[in-house]
């Protein structure tokens, strides 16, 4: 074994939404090892939760993650509402899907961005930012914020979405469709992108299942799971929409899986759109005295996948243990997997492709030298380093 | 899937199982001794091919609780192993060789309650931060009156 280097990355940079720390060891260009640390963020929200009232555990769980900030309420609102079984109304249905799919758009095209960021192409960064403002907009139009929506409450929804609003929605989404279509087109008609993801950070559905991986990760290995359509919950079972998978497991069939899954989302906010017209207006609570004793196990599928809650109450006020699961949880494992063995130009985007959330998490990246433990590369050299590789692969290709 | 059936079956499968009972719609407990655990998690996660969710601990009144959360993805069913372990001695074997994703999470419960994970590869300190003092588990119930 020759002489390895080692690349950390993180805990802190300007780059990083939040901290978290890998080193992946090096033999010259091959990544031959991975070792991380996290805790950095550690808030102990478990804990937070068991001394708050069962309402106010939303406005908690809601905190958890910025980007998604509606997927720890859904599954929290599913697996409480499990415990005394409480059948929401069929408006509150559809308003909690609208959310949810309003926020798989915004996550996604965050993540197109930041992935183009990574390769080189900061337009399509400035574009994907740009496009997902309108969305975030709509968000502020329908529940008050542009983030952390409070929108969903035990036994339904805090607020209703009136026809104006409905119709706003739908002009900013027919937007969206014409601008996804344009991102769609400058990753799947873009022979560079093609040279520079294809077998790129692989993944077989082994794998997946080995480190029960999920959301988008999953489906790109073609292993065919989502919450929405295997345990449905919400409106999900009350409209048509299709799953989407890929079967190559690796950076660009992850990008393919979530630029087809902003279509889907978008048709379903559309569908539900249309059933709220046959819905009383203001019918969005049921009525919910108390939570007995029991346990409830909600899981719903956020942008990155399922989200998991396991809530236990003993007929008191608050939660006596809530155990949160995130999907990165699951999902920043896999890099042992889909970083070992390929290039250090590669890791960057090979982490991303996971779409890792660093709030749900923890993560940062950084490079040292093994031998002399000399620190050699930090996050922003290694994005330049994959941003380089791009730019070498336009040079030889000619384009 | 017949959830009655295939609670027989498992049991007939697993004579140790001391009780299953369906908690929730689409939610069964399968209560088991802690002796059993490498060999039922074996036949759900590899032969049946049930996916990994998490394991949650908690102190509960009867001792320490752990709870193995396996999801079915074709029945949409949550199969969850549930283990009991006496507070004096709150050792189990890791589960981590079996279903490799379980390593983070055996940590975690470690650094949070003080669960032993016995033939765990990385037995090292997780979520606390390194200074954290010794022997002192935030989720525990002693933790919680000592501070207050």
């Amino acid at each position: 074994m020759g002489k390895r280097t080692v690349i950390p990355i993180g805990p802190y940079h300007p780059l990083l939404e939040e901290p978290e720390f890998f080193k992946l060891y090096c033999d010259g260009e091959i990544v031959k090892d991975m070792v991380w640390e996290t805790g950095y963020n550690h808030r102990g929200i478990e804990k937070i939760c068991q001394t708050k009232t069962f309402e106010q555990v939303f406005f908690v769980v809601e905190r958890i993650c910025g980007i998604c900030s509606t997927s720890h309420p859904f599954a929290y609102a599913n697996a409480v509402e499990s415990i005394p079984g409480i059948e929401i109304p069929e408006r509150a249905k559809y308003i909690r899907s609208i959310v949810g799919e309003l926020e798989r758009i915004h996550s996604h095209l965050l993540w197109v961005g930041l992935a183009g960021h990574f390769l080189g192409y900061n337009t399509v960064f400035m574009w994907a930012w740009k496009y997902r403002e309108p969305v975030l907009d709509m968000f502020e139009i329908i529940t008050g914020n542009r983030n952390s929506y409070a929108m969903f409450t035990i036994g339904g929804v805090r607020r209703d979405i009136d026809a104006e609003q409905a119709t706003q929605l739908l002009s900013v989404l027919e937007d969206v469709k014409i601008k996804t279509d344009l991102l769609v087109g400058a990753v799947m008609d873009d022979p560079v992108i093609h040279a520079r993801l294809k077998g790129v950070g692989v993944l077989t559905a082994k794998d997946i299942h080995d480190f029960g991986a999920v959301g988008p990760t999953a489906r790109a290995s073609n292993v065919d799971i989502d919450v929405r359509r295997d345990d449905p919950y919400a409106a999900y079972d009350m409209i048509d929409w299709k799953v989407i998978t890929a079967q190559a497991g690796d950076v660009f069939a992850k990008a393919e899986v979530r630029l087809l899954e902003m279509y889907e989302s978008i048709s379903i906010i559309k569908q539900c759109l249309e059933a709220l017209k046959k819905t009383e207006a203001g019918d969005i609570k049921a009525k919910v005295n108390e939570i007995p004793p029991g346990i409830g196990i909600g899981h719903a599928e956020a942008p990155r996948g399922e989200v998991f809650h396991f809530v236990k109450s003993d007929g008191g006020n608050s939660p006596v243990r809530h155990k949160i699961r995130a999907p990165s949880y699951t999902c920043i494992p896999t890099f042992r997997k889909s970083c070992i063995g390929g290039t250090v130009s590669d890791a960057a985007i090979a982490t991303a492709a996971v779409d890792p959330c660093y709030c749900c998490t923890e993560r940062m990246t950084q490079v040292y030298d093994h031998s002399s433990g000399k620190h050699l590369m930090n996050s922003a050299e290694l994005i330049k380093l994959s941003q380089q590789k791009t730019k070498e692969l336009k040079a030889k290709m000619k384009v | 899937m017949d959830i009655e059936k295939y609670m027989t079956d498992i049991k007939t499968k697993f004579p140790k199982i001391i009780e299953t009972e369906v908690v929730n719609k689409k939610r069964l407990m399968i209560y088991i001794p802690k002796d059993l655990l490498l060999e039922i998690g074996d036949y759900l996660f590899n032969e049946l091919g049930y996916r990994y969710i998490i394991v949650t601990a908690m102190d509960s009144k009867e001792g320490l609780e752990i709870i193995y959360h396996l999801s079915d993805d074709k029945s949409g069913w949550v199969v969850n192993l549930n283990v009991m372990l006496p507070r004096n001695k709150p050792e189990i074997e890791s589960l981590t060789p079996v279903v490799y994703g379980a390593e983070w999470i055996e940590r975690e419960i470690y650094d949070l309650l003080g669960i032993k994970f016995l033939n765990h590869p990385k037995p090292e300190r997780f979520l606390l931060a390194e200074d954290w003092p010794k022997g002192k588990f935030p989720l525990r119930r002693e933790y919680i009156e000592e501070k207050n």
